[in-house]
């Protein structure tokens, strides 16, 4: 009996687990620590003998330290860590880019703060209340310096200079009026697309900077090991990236550190990049030869990382037939006092406009970033996606209301589909369109929603104006690509048969929340038809996985999930041969099915399925006949980033005496290929349009030019993200997934979370239009900005 | 800084505690108890991540003084969990809706929705979206939580533990 007792009834889910787990709904296997509050999270993190550790956050937006003294703070029993203390090394938080598309700015404490909330100094004390008196107990001296906060002013001769010089690789750069990164991309002529077009469309759009608001502020514990390793809890989107980059700062070999992967408080983009404490804590950690744990404050936060805002100026050329004939965009990045990547930003947002449509070909776009004194701007679900689509889609629905298309019609006949080049994730990493859901998201949405019946804004009257838009939108699923580009991309995965016929999956990817594990497990499931509670995820870390660059470009489930799909395929075949060679068959002859009676996976005869052994029998036969663990590790690259679709519709209601519009209706089609966990895919398309809501019609980050604080200074009491109150009624939101299958997906499986988000800006912005008659060229429209503009219409009338 | 003993009883433990006057009841939960169910997420109960119960009612721990909280009985969302292991019905539906993503809202957002339904056994939609306007999830946008919580009602109603 021993090792021999999974059974149907010992089975916490029963025979229901036992069928194919692809395509349906399963509770997350991470949900009963959750909801009962026993989830570990960074933050939850508990070291014996730990000091708690507290940064001191510039005041100034620009100035040099003189002098610093720590005597009274030491005096109080803390552990200063100063611009003395740290390690020079220039770097670049985020690592997902090749070095040689990687500049690099800064060091762990600086001795010039370039944006207020810059970390300059830190602490450690045996409790929190110590650590914040010693920081209190820090005298610094400051040289304030003259601030720049906006990028085009930033560029002017004469304009306070945040940077002499800078690194790209092991290259010395030097910065010229503040200007951090220029990137041109150009494809066919675009001047001569132009001359074909009957109209040529030109306008500015501008979207702000706001806030991530992921619900944990980033938190690292760091405890410093006897053999002088280190071993680093955080808030990573990347283990290994978080790994290289403290092996880079502190001169260690990757032996010596250790990243545990752990679920955290949502990212959305801000912890693809090593989050600012955590090579603070390490520091800490090091020079107090302590465990250290420090745990950013709400406000610390609101200064560590931002959303790109981006100015653009397009022109599109169009003929009386509807066929767009060239494409322009031009985008001003202000991406704050430091670089987290807007040169892969600018490639990015490149690629989501040409992709968009098709142009004939002829496509331009010119990026410039600039330095400014504030926070350092970085990912944010869409990586210049919803930026450029608020643009461009904004664009598209002008030009349909001009020359009388139909906003469908004129989307179809324009689009980059199946067949089509596709090269999203930058200029370097193109594929070809293998599976479009936008068709029947365009089709079959208008129908639902009833689209064409919206009316036109001139014929609508009354305090409450009614309107409704359109928008589509995509994200890459990874940036992988037949030939590796400027991003890195490949993952990893062990998948191990137990003693007793469950099976262990290992994969270094981390899951923000979005449901990535519960792909993975699935689809080693799957592979193996073991019922999927039999199935289990292993505590992984940086010293026991691959490298994975990072659960980032909506690449979890493609990326992570290829690699284990393709781990458990190996295994499958070892598991054929052992089993071959127990059932005296030839492994090519073998098959494995899933048996709900016996609850178990079990290897048959192909075409005779009476001979058959459950994998629990092989397993448990391997342990006792000493012939070993059958185990697979698989590092993977997914050789495509298929685009993951959105089309968006939307209803509003404008209030003309207010300037408040709601939401009475919206229809999203979702198109992630095959949905592993549907109500997750779900999960992901309601959760976006939320944000996308507060991007749209709440969130800004107003610099107060005096101070060169944030006008909310840090607080969620004065940055208002949309609740449950001001979200759509549940059942005027409705969510289809589009009938689709992705042929280099896991199962037909691509990603989805990015393309969430691509279009909501857009839909919303045309609805309005559709409503009142104002084209928003600048988001977000807030109350004040519906009054004002339409008192500016009135005036005009 | 001045001493205080207190008493509070969490999740039907009595713990004696002697507290500063400037401590919190989120930092006593979290550093003396080592409880992580109530978070820390802005420190201002603003976001909701630190709920926990006084008796029904929901109350926001980071913005109370520990000493203040003597003689309370406290429940945090590890004890809305039986001793063998079952969920209340806001937990179980929490899980039947998908209404959980990084989870990191979820504990206080089982504890706001567990007084809602002990205050109002039948709220509609539009009281429940009311109701949780204090409590932040960046991740889902709601609707799987205003669901879960509506059908915890009718789970309460037909007698599942709340």
């Amino acid at each position: 009996m021993y090792l021999n007792h999974l059974k149907p009834e010992n089975a916490p889910h029963g025979e229901e687990y036992c069928t194919s787990m692809i395509g349906k709904n399963t509770h997350r296997w991470d949900g009963p620590a959750k909801v009962s509050g026993t989830m570990e999270y960074p933050s939850d993190v508990y070291v014996p003998g730990m000091l708690y550790g507290a940064v001191l956050y510039s005041p100034y937006a620009h100035a040099n330290i003189v002098s610093v003294d720590t005597s009274e703070a030491e005096a109080m029993g803390a552990v200063c860590l100063t611009y003395e203390d740290v390690p020079k090394t220039v770097y670049n938080e985020r690592s997902v880019s090749t070095p040689a598309g990687t500049y690099r700015d800064r060091i762990i404490l600086p001795n010039k703060a370039r944006h207020v909330g810059e970390p300059l100094m830190a602490v450690a004390a045996p409790t929190e209340e110590l650590a914040y008196k010693a920081l209190h107990a820090l005298k610094v001296e400051y040289e304030v310096l003259p601030a720049v906060y906006d990028p085009e002013e930033a560029m002017k001769d004469g304009a306070p200079q945040l940077y002499d010089k800078i690194f790209l690789d092991e290259e010395e750069i030097t910065v010229k009026n503040n200007v951090g990164v220029v990137r041109n991309i150009y494809e066919g002529d675009v001047e001569e697309g132009l001359r074909q077009a009957d109209r040529v469309f030109e306008d500015d759009y501008s979207v702000g900077r706001i806030y991530q608001a992921q619900l944990e502020p980033k938190a690292a514990v760091v405890k410093p090991e006897v053999d002088g390793s280190l071993t680093v809890w955080g808030t990573c989107q990347s283990i290994h990236a978080c790994r290289q980059l403290l092996g880079f700062l502190f001169q260690k070999p990757l032996s010596k550190i250790n990243v545990k992967k752990m679920p955290f408080g949502g990212g959305f983009g801000s912890s693809i990049h090593v989050n600012t404490v955590i090579p603070i804590c390490a520091a800490l950690a090091v020079k107090s030869g302590k465990p250290v744990k420090i745990c950013n404050t709400r406000e610390g936060d609101f200064y560590s990382h931002n959303k790109y805002p981006t100015k653009f100026h397009v022109r599109l050329g169009v003929t009386n037939d509807g066929v767009i004939t060239a494409g322009e965009v031009k985008a001003l990045v202000d991406f704050g006092a430091h670089q987290i990547q807007p040169l892969p930003y600018m490639g990015c947002t490149a690629g989501w406009f040409a992709s968009l449509y098709k142009y004939c070909g002829n496509i331009t776009f010119e990026g410039t970033a600039v330095y400014t004194n504030k926070t350092p701007c970085c990912a944010m679900q869409g990586y210049g996606n919803p930026q450029v689509n608020f643009a461009i889609e904004s664009m598209i629905d002008e030009i349909c209301n001009e020359m009388g298309f139909d906003p469908i019609e004129f989307r179809l006949k324009n689009i980059r589909t199946i067949g089509d080049e596709f090269w999203a994730q930058g200029p370097t990493v193109r594929s070809i369109i293998k599976s479009s859901g936008t068709e029947e998201g365009l089709i079959e949405g208008a129908k639902k929603f009833d689209f064409a019946n919206r009316g036109k804004f001139e014929d609508k009257t009354g305090k409450i104006r009614r309107g409704s838009g359109v928008a589509r939108g995509f994200h890459a699923s990874g940036t992988g690509g037949p030939k590796p580009g400027e991003v890195i991309d490949y993952s990893f995965a062990t998948v191990k048969i137990n003693e007793d016929g469950s099976v262990d999956v290992l994969t270094p990817v981390t899951d923000h929340g979005g449901g990535t594990w519960d792909a993975i497990r699935k689809i080693v499931a799957e592979v193996l038809q073991v019922p999927l509670d039999l199935v289990g995820l292993s505590p992984a870390d940086t010293m026991n996985t691959g490298y994975d660059v990072c659960t980032h470009a909506t690449r979890g489930t493609y990326c992570g999930g290829g690699a284990a799909r393709n781990a458990a395929l190996r295994l499958r075949e070892k598991l054929f041969v052992m089993a071959g060679e127990m059932m005296d068959e030839k492994p090519d002859d073998l098959e494995v099915v899933m048996d709900p009676k016996q609850h178990q996976g079990c290897v048959q005869v192909k075409g005779y399925p009476e001979k058959r052994m459950t994998i629990n029998e092989i397993a448990r036969n391997a342990w006792i006949w000493s012939r070993g663990t059958l185990v697979h590790s698989e590092s993977y690259r997914q050789k495509n980033a298929p685009p993951c679709f959105t089309v968006h519709f939307v209803e509003v209601e404008v209030n003309m005496e207010t300037g408040v519009i709601t939401l009475p209706r919206v229809l999203i089609y979702g198109d992630c290929g095959t949905p592993i966990n549907p109500d997750l895919v779900k999960g992901q398309l309601v959760g976006a349009f939320n944000r996308g809501l507060g991007y749209t019609m709440y969130e800004w980050l107003p610099t107060d030019e005096e101070t060169g604080a944030l006008l909310n200074k840090g607080l969620f009491v004065d940055y208002k993200t949309p609740t449950a109150y001001e979200m759509p009624k549940v059942d005027n939101l409705q969510v289809e997934l589009c009938k689709c299958y992705e042929p280099s997906g896991p199962f037909g499986a691509k990603g989805i979370g990015e393309a969430a988000l691509a279009s909501v800006q857009s839909a919303i912005s045309n609805a309005i239009y559709n409503a009142i008659g104002i084209r928003f060229h600048e988001i977000p429209i807030t109350p004040e900005r519906v009054l004002e503009a339409l008192k500016e219409k009135e005036a005009q009338a | 800084m001045s001493k205080h003993r207190i008493t509070l009883t969490v999740n039907g433990e009595v713990h004696r505690l002697t507290v500063k006057s400037n401590e919190l009841l989120l930092n006593v939960l979290r550093d003396r108890l080592h409880l992580t169910g109530a978070k820390y997420g802005c420190g201002i109960a603003e976001c909701g991540a630190c709920t926990v119960l006084k008796g029904d009612e929901s109350v926001m721990s980071c913005l109370v003084p520990a000493v203040a909280a003597d003689g309370w009985e406290l429940t945090t969302a590890e004890g809305l969990v039986t001793a063998d292991g079952e969920l209340n019905v806001v937990q179980e539906e929490f899980l039947e809706k998908s209404a959980v993503q990084c989870g990191f809202c979820t504990p206080g957002m089982v504890v706001a929705s567990t007084a809602l339904l002990r205050e109002n056994p039948d709220p509609t939609e539009d009281e429940v979206r009311d109701y949780l306007r204090g409590n932040f999830c960046r991740c889902t946008g709601y609707h799987a939580i205003v669901e879960a919580v509506l059908a915890a009602a009718v789970d309460a109603q037909n007698g599942g533990r709340l």
